[in-house]
């Protein structure tokens, strides 16, 4: 590693920096436990299942999102220590940004595939990311001691798809530590030790938390010199300068190093306030003799998909705005600004990487944070080219303007990847037809099953694509998208209206060829949703003025109590005020009162 | 008008247990019945010396007793709770038809009962199975013509309609066969599936066997026009009266007026507090007998409660909320206080306003739950 000249290319010999990359289920964490135990990095005692998912909600969906890198010391059978650092990467398509962050930090990734399932979707998706990212792939076939697992048809397909030699696959239970040491002496062997120079000083920040009392920790990889305590430093995409207060590895807690050198993984803490003054995919350098080019790949996160936030009585609003606060310091990638609706009052448009990232944000809010709020039907963000030649761009359907304005419509497009067993080819095409799903291509795997590729537009992903394509298929597709940019599309607004009055917060943008359909079907949903008032409530679905479809919540008829004599007065009492009660969690609009659910309805519609 | 304090005496054994009921009661056993009237008896020294404006007894089966303990009782406790003038007070007793034998009426009139409640429930023998009655549909008739003959002042029927199996035509059957025997008074009661109930098992059971909510609302508003067409004020929710024979007991309950409970899970309201009396016939019985506290459940209705409470309870009768009674009794101005609530309900149609009161209209009497829930809470 050292080296008379400092400007040429110094290899970190005994640093390998690879991850773990799967589709969901395949393995992955318990493939991570593993590596864990074997190299001694936590003791058997200390090892809750599944370290490395740290969070509630991550292990409810046994889904990875804040990942958390760790430092393994291994000694080879070369009789060499290595320090390995396993990279943790987000197991959703929402968050393939920070995947890639991930990856570009590593030299190499362990591919998991099941050995009874196969190849999945985003088996796929994440292989050609690891391409993307020239990464020295070692295919790990896991779970070889199911009863279904089938290694030599899947090595098959490894072979053929993925076009890596059959034996460059290691075969291995994680569960029943099989093949364990054969991996880790893969990562040794064929992981590319990492390379760099030594003069500027270049670390790439791949992901970042909030610590309410340290501010905020940066994960990060050194690519070229080295930090340390003490090391004043800039922010390349912000172009502010802070000082380094302590520098460490993760093995698996935070311990504070002397350096982090070339090669390594670690973390850094400054003087850091927010997430959003050094973000993921960020480059860190030195204040004096800074690097001149950056670290390739930063991007600003993007949201996708945005929907209204309510607190569901107008006395939040103010705790919403905080728990906004809090929660953004820990997510770069949420956005929001306040937003009036007529029917929900004050509340806030919030714009996410995707939908699950708005379940997870909303579910943060209303279990850390205790808030009671109503949810519009998500939407994505629609380009509008006006006659007189603007461009705007709309989050919320009720800003869409009047169609006799608009020029052109545009809406982002998406790349899906879909597997499935061929019996279900038909049924899918036929979800994906009715989601405007153009066929790409159609390719087919060793053990009979398809691999079809459309484009389609990303508002028919969000709303309730994943669902609708697991049911017609027993649950046996997977899916996995990418988002490639923006398409022109004859699309309308759909607008409901509850007792002749719009009601802003149910309408939606949606193709014109299936408003009408896609009206009535909710119109329908809605007469389901909404209970008997004390009068009719006519439910109708309009599109430009025109009405394509009329429901009726019939009025409640009969609601009294029969007796109420002496000994039953204060038991009635109570009675009603647990009616109202039940009223008080209904959102009143005009004069009817809506359950939270009709706010969703539109992701409830059958195609 | 001064408040004035009505008195309620629960007598809690049947003969029989019906399915539907969900009232302090216990099947009929002669000792304990015996040792029931010796603890009721401490009760009412302990409470008594109170002038009354009415007396009710209620159950249960307060002909499960006979007639001459029953008139005993009477005067006791009429004794025990003078009347306030010189005037004939109302004392009510309920009865089951079919444990009415002759004599029994003169022997309560002669201790000074003015009203009798017949239980009748149905006239349609399917029906009157179902609800677990045993009476025949000659039984009414008899019972009736009894109360007639010994002078009683108001005689009334209870009758059920949502009962399973009931349509219209025979529940306008029981209606009319209440009209034509001349009664003063009739109760027409929903039928109200109570927790507990051998009927809320049945119900789970079978849905579909209770009538839903719009096909009650179709048996509830026959029962209005025929009764009305028929000459009976309708002057509570529930209970239609030919004139100048409404119910004054029960009146007092539905003006947030004072009244006294006596017996086993009795409830009694005084001074703004509500208390109910244990439902467990040893603890009750005990407790007299031991010269200790009846264990009671108790609670100080103010502010918002109370008025809330008050405008439910208003709000079921004809006469309604009267806004100068209210100013004066609870101190609020009732438009002022519920004005975006009541401009609502009157859109909606629900609550009628005359010069001197709110009171619900024909539908709003449908939806009284929905109305009171409204100002309350």
């Amino acid at each position: 590693m050292k080296s008379e000249n400092p400007h040429a290319l110094q290899t970190a010999t005994h640093i390998r920096n690879f991850c773990i990359i799967a589709h969901i289920d395949h393995g992955k964490t318990t493939l991570s436990d593993r590596l864990l135990e074997f190299t001694k990095t936590i003791a058997l005692r200390q090892m809750e299942d599944q370290m490395l998912d740290a969070m509630d909600l991550e292990r409810e969906r046994g889904i990875t999102i804040k990942m958390h890198p760790v430092t393994l010391s291994y000694t080879a059978k070369d009789g060499q220590t290595y320090q390995l650092n396993l990279i943790d990467t987000p197991g959703h398509v929402d968050f393939s940004y920070e995947v890639s962050r991930s990856l570009a930090a590593c030299e190499g990734a362990i591919l998991i595939i099941d050995a009874a399932q196969g190849i999945e979707a985003q088996t796929l998706a994440n292989y050609h990311l690891a391409l993307e990212h020239n990464l020295t792939i070692i295919p790990v076939i896991n779970k070889i001691d199911l009863p279904a697992a089938d290694p030599e048809r899947v090595m098959g397909d490894v072979e053929e798809s993925l076009i890596i030699e059959r034996s460059e696959c290691i075969l291995a239970s994680a569960k029943n530590g099989i093949g364990i040491e054969e991996i880790l002496e893969a990562i040794v062997a064929r992981v590319p030790a990492p390379k760099g120079h030594n003069d500027h000083l270049r670390a790439l920040v791949f992901n970042a938390q909030f610590d309410a009392y340290r501010g905020v920790v940066s994960y990060v990889r050194v690519v070229d010199g080295e930090l340390k305590a003490g090391t004043k430093f800039m922010s390349m995409a912000h172009e502010r300068v802070y000082e380094c207060t302590e520098a460490g590895i993760f093995s698996p807690q935070m311990v504070p190093t002397k350096r982090l050198g070339l090669g390594q993984v670690g973390y850094v803490i400054a003087n850091v306030k927010s997430l959003g003054d050094i973000d993921v995919g960020d480059t860190i350098t030195g204040s004096v003799n800074a690097a001149h080019v950056p670290l390739p790949g930063y991007r600003k996160a993007i949201p996708m998909v945005y929907c209204g936030l309510y607190p569901n009585e107008g006395a939040n609003y103010d705790d919403l705005r905080d728990a906004l606060e809090k929660l953004k310091l820990n997510d770069a990638a949420l956005i929001y600004e306040p937003e009036t609706s007529i029917a929900l009052g004050f509340g806030f448009r919030c714009g996410f990487l995707g939908l699950l990232h708005m379940e997870i944000v909303q579910e943060r809010l209303e279990r850390n944070y205790n808030l009671d709020l109503i949810a519009t039907s998500p939407s994505v963000v629609f380009r509008v080219t006006k006659t007189n030649g603007e461009v705007e761009l709309i989050d919320n359907p009720s800003k869409m303007p009047a169609s006799n304005l608009i020029s052109l419509m545009e809406e982002p497009y998406v790349k899906a990847t879909i597997i499935a067993p061929p019996e279900y080819v038909g049924g899918i095409m036929e979800l994906t037809q009715a989601r405007r799903g153009t066929l790409d291509n159609m390719e087919y795997l060793h053990d009979g099953r398809v691999i079809l590729t459309y484009e389609m537009p990303l508002i028919e992903v969000i709303v309730d694509f994943f669902d609708q394509l697991k049911s017609r298929t027993k649950g046996y597709a997977s899916l996995d998208y990418e988002i490639v940019g923006y398409r022109a599309g004859d699309l309308v607004k759909l607008e409901i209206m509850l007792n002749g009055e719009v009601v802003d917060a149910l309408s939606f943008i949606v193709a014109r060829d299936k408003a009408a359909f896609r009206g009535r079907a909710l119109a329908e949903k809605l007469k389901e949703l909404i209970p008997r008032q004390m009068f009719e409530v006519p439910i109708q679905a309009s599109i430009g003025g025109k009405i394509v479809a009329r429901e009726t919540v019939a009025a409640m008829r009969k609601n009294v109590l029969a007796k109420c004599y002496g000994g039953d007065i204060s038991r009635k009492r109570k009675l009603l005020e647990k009616q109202k009660v039940g009223k008080e969690r209904m959102k009143r609009v005009g004069r009817v009162e809506l359950p939270q659910e009709a706010f969703m309805a539109v992701l409830q519609l059958n195609d | 008008m001064i408040d004035a304090l009505g008195v309620y005496v629960h007598l809690p054994f049947c003969p029989y247990i019906c399915p539907y009921c969900d009232f302090a009661k216990f099947p009929h056993r002669a000792s304990r019945a015996k040792r029931y009237l010796t603890a009721l008896d401490r009760e009412i020294e302990r409470m008594g010396n109170v002038p009354a404006a009415t007396i009710f007894f209620g159950g249960g089966t307060p002909n499960a007793y006979d007639a001459p303990s029953l008139s005993a009782l009477t005067r006791r406790v009429s004794q025990a709770f003078p009347a306030i003038g010189s005037d004939e007070r109302e004392i009510s007793v309920e009865v089951n038809p079919e444990l009415v034998r002759d004599g029994d009426f003169s022997a309560y009139r002669a201790a000074g009962v003015t009203r009798i409640s017949i239980g009748v429930q149905s006239f349609v023998p399917a029906e009157i199975t179902t609800m677990g009655r045993r009476h025949t549909p000659e039984d009414p008739s008899r019972v009736v013509h009894s109360a007639r003959a010994a002078g009683m002042q108001n005689v009334s029927m209870d009758l059920i309609f949502a009962i399973p199996g009931q349509t219209l035509e025979s529940w306008l059957h029981s209606v009319d066969a209440a009209i034509a025997l001349g009664v003063d008074h009739i109760s027409c009661y929903g039928l109200t599936v109570e927790e507990g109930t051998p009927f809320e098992r049945w119900e789970r059971r079978e849905p579909a066997a209770f009538p839903d909510d719009d096909a009650q609302a179709e048996l509830y508003g026959a029962t209005m026009d025929r009764l009305e067409a028929a000459g009976f004020e309708h002057y509570e929710i529930s209970n239609f009266a030919r004139p100048g024979k409404r119910c004054a007991h029960n009146e007092n309950y539905w003006r947030n007026g004072d009244y006294i409970g006596l017996g086993v899970g009795a409830a009694s309201y005084r001074d703004g507090v509500r208390y109910v009396n244990t439902r467990d016939f040893d603890a009750y019985c005990a407790a007299l007998e031991e010269d200790a506290r009846i264990p009671v459940q108790s609670e100080r209705l103010e502010g918002a409660k109370r008025v809330g409470e008050a405008i439910m309870l208003a709000l079921r009768t004809e006469q309604g909320v009267e806004t100068d009674d209210f100013q004066n009794r609870y101190g609020i101005q009732f438009e002022e206080e519920y004005g975006p609530v009541i401009t609502r309900l009157l859109d909606n149609g629900l609550l009628q306003r005359t010069a001197t009161q709110f009171r619900l209209t024909r539908r709003g009497r449908m939806l009284a739950n929905s109305v009171c829930a409204e100002f309350l809470g």
